[in-house]
């Protein structure tokens, strides 16, 4: 092994291929290509998928030259036709001249790699690399590099290709009406998704890589001019700072930029479409993509977000506004519903009219629990239905739902177990949380209303009051990258209101839609985005008098 | 100094929560019988006044809270233990709400549940918020003060609709002339609800706006005297002087005259919603404000007496009588003897001493 050439070659520090032993001569570029090419099989220890072809270039002269890519990873045309079709076509006449010219010995060094990427090739993205992490990890995601004999550096091409899932509608947010292009594994195809729909030189975008072993591709994406410079700068921020191994998905991600981690509630909104994710855009947020999962997040995101579907906006305004409502009820319904017939029967009977207690107190006569004993045993069993019926094949899932709900619902009732009104609860209450079309909100709601079972059990309409007051006011400490988390309504913005709960026509929301006016509006509530001390819980953070506990509240209205 | 700020919206419904209290629902001024609601709004007038000094105060130190300007003022020997009185007082009025709050919903709902848990419960739901910081207790009161307005509203319609309502229970106003009012403003109203209004001298740093600060909060007060004499005219009209009097909680047997068609009846749970929000926004106001002046006078992080302060409120409330009527006894000396030195004799030497250094300091132009 050459290993004097190899450390000539490479920048300090950046040689050494990860995960390399300390003490053994790191593996790098050689100057024959044989060598080369040994390393690169022991750095892959020896990997069948590594493909190489070995080629002479030049007619007369002969330079040993080898083209490697990985197999299923490359696009397998691109490497035939433009990386080893161009390099055996071209090469000769090229190397001819530049013999003849040689003799003149006016160029320096070797001119070689110039040349081959100058005139040879017919890829699109070519560039000269010097140093063998790159190239390995240009390898790793689907390039071909290409050496050349006495040569201490490669040609990367870029032929990333390989199987990928065809753009179709999205599995989860379904709309009636609206487009059905969803966001794929891809993060390039979900780029250009985007870029299709938003034809605006404002519209910019960074990449950047995370995972220190995956090396994943995480794109972000904003309207120059329209979402806040700070905002940008802070989740830029945040995202330089993560340290991690692996990213699979953009939940690895969300985990580690949002504001605060203790929650149930969601603070950065994901989403597999497309038209939702431009239309954030828009308004201003920024979009981050990550390669290899089809959900994108979108941030910053307030409560109100999460009760939006893409469909408001294609349906007429009074129907859009009537089926928000129904979205907010439902959460009402989702996490205050058992917890409230709890409290009614248990507690305050006397305000049910008293035909209907009549008829519920008949029903419940021959139920040996206590009533929140039977909530609770119908709450946990609607849950494992409803996991399992996630988890199962589609078509079992469908058994599952039919056994769980038909059959084991009759007959728990006809057993005599469980009141059938206690039925009729615990189903709406499921089927609130299916109304609500962001499924991380759904989940959220699903918890909480167990601690509202447990409060109204124990203390009726009073523990229900408790825990709303609670509850509110732990939304109201959250923000979400600055804004915070009830934003229209607390504090109060009246122009906010406009698309929250209403969704007023687009002749009055429209007109201030235009990204100029946004801008202007928007730094109001966005400018407050803080550093990461929101991350920290309370109790960490030092020296906090009321005086210096600054950093939440400031300027929230003036 | 301190970068929470309040919005003036956040501050107005905190005042008007803190107003309406436990106030919406006990027998206020009941003292002037009929004219009870005449009595509130003169207690009003009273507590603005008051709340001007206060404001005064405020906008010749609008950094600094009560207990900081007491010391400033008065120097540090006598400024120091004033300032630990005060806030010895912020507590006791915290434990006595606590106290009202979870004995009164003993009465209405609760009625095997030991006061003990309750008051445990509740506690800890304002140490939560306040835990959160003082901006979400202005947040969160944002939403609850729209959810009592929206029981409010509904509570009127409602008996409207079922024809309760008679006003003729209401004349003659000023039957035995002004005298009883009077003596019900002087004996009560001018200091429950409205002299407590002393405690948001701790909170005033913290508004965003100095200058519409103390107007929006003297609006609120004024809307929310208007509201319980509303109310109070409200349970006046539906059930009549004699029931109201005896009544420790009017609102309640006033609310559950709503009855249309069979359906909507006995909503007075809605009125102990009302109940437990007033007395939690109550509570925690007072809770806040004493934090505020143990950790600017004893110079330590607000979050660390949260809990210890919590304890020291949920004993001094369970402590500080054996049965309700003993409790209502001690308030009603409290509210002699010791109240006014705070609520009025003290602000007005700290207005006076302001304005006697303003005066004889104030640079003289040319």
């Amino acid at each position: 092994m050459k290993s004097g050439a190899n450390r000539k070659a490479q920048a300090p520090g950046t040689g050494s291929a990860a995960g390399q032993p300390p003490g053994s001569a790191p593996l790098g570029l050689a100057d024959t290509v044989a060598q080369s090419l040994i390393n690169l099989q022991t750095e892959l220890g020896g990997s069948p998928d590594l493909k190489i072809r070995r080629i002479r270039l030049g007619g007369d002269s002969r330079i040993e030259a080898a083209a490697v890519h990985l197999s299923g990873l490359a696009d397998t045309v691109a490497v035939n036709e433009f990386v080893i079709g161009s390099l055996l076509d071209n090469t000769d006449d090229l190397l001819r001249d530049k013999q003849e010219d040689g003799a003149g010995a006016s160029r320096e060094q070797s001119p070689l790699p110039q040349v081959i990427l100058s005139r040879a090739l017919a890829i699109g993205d070519a560039v000269l690399q010097e140093e063998w992490k790159e190239i390995m990890l240009a390898i790793l995601s689907g390039d071909t590099a290409i050496l050349m004999e006495g040569c201490l550096e490669a040609i990367i091409c870029d032929t990333r290709g390989g199987e990928q899932r065809a753009v179709s509608e999205p599995s989860s947010q379904l709309v009636v009406r609206g487009p059905k292009d969803g966001f794929v594994e891809s993060v390039a195809t979900n780029i250009s998704l985007i870029r299709r729909r938003i034809k605006s030189s404002k519209l910019h975008l960074e990449v950047m890589k995370i995972g220190s072993e995956t090396h994943t591709h995480v794109a972000l994406m904003y309207m120059k001019g329209v979402a806040g410079e700070d905002l940008v700068q802070e989740v830029r921020e945040r995202l330089r700072k993560i340290t991690l191994n692996e990213v699979l998905e953009s939940g690895f991600i969300e985990e580690l930029i949002q504001d605060k981690t203790f929650t149930p509630f969601p603070t950065i909104y994901n989403s597999e479409r497309p038209d939702v994710a431009a239309g954030n855009l828009l308004e201003g947020r920024v979009v981050i993509i990550v390669d290899g999962t089809p959900f994108v997040l979108i941030l910053p995101a307030v409560f109100t977000q999460f009760f939006q579907s893409a469909e408001d906006y294609s349906q007429r305004f009074d129907i859009a506004i009537l089926m928000r409502l129904v979205r907010y009820v439902s959460f009402l319904v989702l996490i205050l519903g058992p917890s409230v017939y709890l409290a009614l029967t248990t507690y305050h009977y006397e305000m049910i009219p008293t035909t209907l207690l009549i008829n519920l107190l008949s029903q419940r006569e021959n139920v040996p629990f206590p009533a929140f004993v039977e909530l609770l045993l119908m709450e946990t069993a609607f849950e494992i239905l409803r996991e399992a019926g996630v988890r199962m094949p589609r078509a079992i899932g469908q058994t599952v739902s039919v056994v769980g709900a038909l059959i084991l619902g009759t007959a728990v009732v006809e057993a005599g177990i469980i009141a059938p009104i206690m039925v009729i609860v615990v189903a709406l209450t499921g089927i609130a949380s299916f109304a609500i079309p962001a499924y991380n909100m759904a989940i959220a709601g699903r918890i909480i209303r167990f601690a509202f079972l447990i409060l109204a059990s124990l203390f009726g309409f009073y523990g229900i009051t408790l825990g709303l007051i609670v509850f509110v006011a732990h939304m109201n400490s959250l923000r979400s990258f600055g804004v915070p988390y009830l934003f229209p309504f607390v504090p109060l913005s009246v122009n906010g209101q406009k698309d929250t709960i209403l969704r007023l026509p687009l002749w009055i929301v429209g007109r201030d839609k235009t990204p100029k006016q946004m801008s202007k509006e928007l730094p109001e509530y966005m400018q407050l985005t803080t550093g990461h001390d929101e991350q920290l819980p309370p109790l960490i953070l030092k020296n906090d008098t009321p005086a210096s506990r600054g950093m939440e509240g400031e300027n929230d209205e003036k | 100094m301190g970068k929470v700020k309040f919005g003036l919206g956040e501050f107005f419904c905190l005042t008007v929560l803190f107003e309406l209290g436990t106030a919406l629902v006990v027998n206020l001024g009941m003292e002037s019988g009929r004219d009870a609601w005449l009595s509130i709004l003169l207690g009003c007038v009273a507590g603005l006044i008051m709340f001007t000094g206060y404001a005064y105060l405020y906008r010749k130190q609008p950094d600094l809270p009560f207990t900081a300007y007491t010391r400033k003022l008065l120097g540090k020997y006598i400024g120091t233990p004033v300032a630990l009185g005060y806030i010895i007082l912020y507590i006791n009025l915290a434990a006595r709400d606590l106290r009202d709050g979870s004995t009164m919903l003993a009465m209405a709902t609760m009625h095997n549940t030991p006061l003990f848990i309750l008051s445990t419960l509740m506690l800890l739901s304002g140490a939560y918020v306040l835990h959160k910081g003082l901006e979400v207790l202005g947040r969160t009161s944002m939403v609850f003060a729209v959810v009592v307005m929206l029981i409010g509203l509904f509570g009127t319609l409602m008996l409207m609709l079922s024809g309760t309502i008679n006003l003729n229970r209401l004349l003659p106003v000023l039957e035995n002339g002004i005298q009883p009012v009077l003596a019900s403003v002087i004996h009560q109203n001018y200091m429950f609800p409205f002299g407590e209004m002393v405690c948001f001298t701790m909170l005033m740093p913290y508004l965003a706006n100095v200058k519409k600060g103390p107007w929006v909060i003297a609006a609120a007060m004024l809307f929310s005297a208007f509201l319980l004499s509303f109310t109070m005219a409200l349970n006046i009209s539906v059930l009549g002087e004699d029931i109201v009097e005896r009544s420790p909680l009017p609102l309640m047997p006033t609310i559950s005259k709503i009855s249309i068609s069979d359906f909507i009846q006995r909503v007075d749970i809605f009125v102990v919603m009302v109940l437990i929000i007033g007395v939690f926004f109550k509570m925690a106001v007072f809770f806040a404000a004493a934090l505020v002046g143990i950790s600017e006078l004893f110079r330590m992080p607000y979050r660390r007496m949260l809990y210890p302060c919590a304890l020291i409120i949920l004993f001094t409330s369970m402590l500080d009588a054996r049965s309700f009527i003993e409790h209502l006894d001690e308030g009603g000396t409290l509210l002699y003897r010791v109240y006014p030195y705070f609520m009025v004799v003290i602000p007005v030497v700290l207005v006076i001493v302001t304005a006697v250094r303003d005066h004889f300091s104030a640079p003289r132009p040319g």
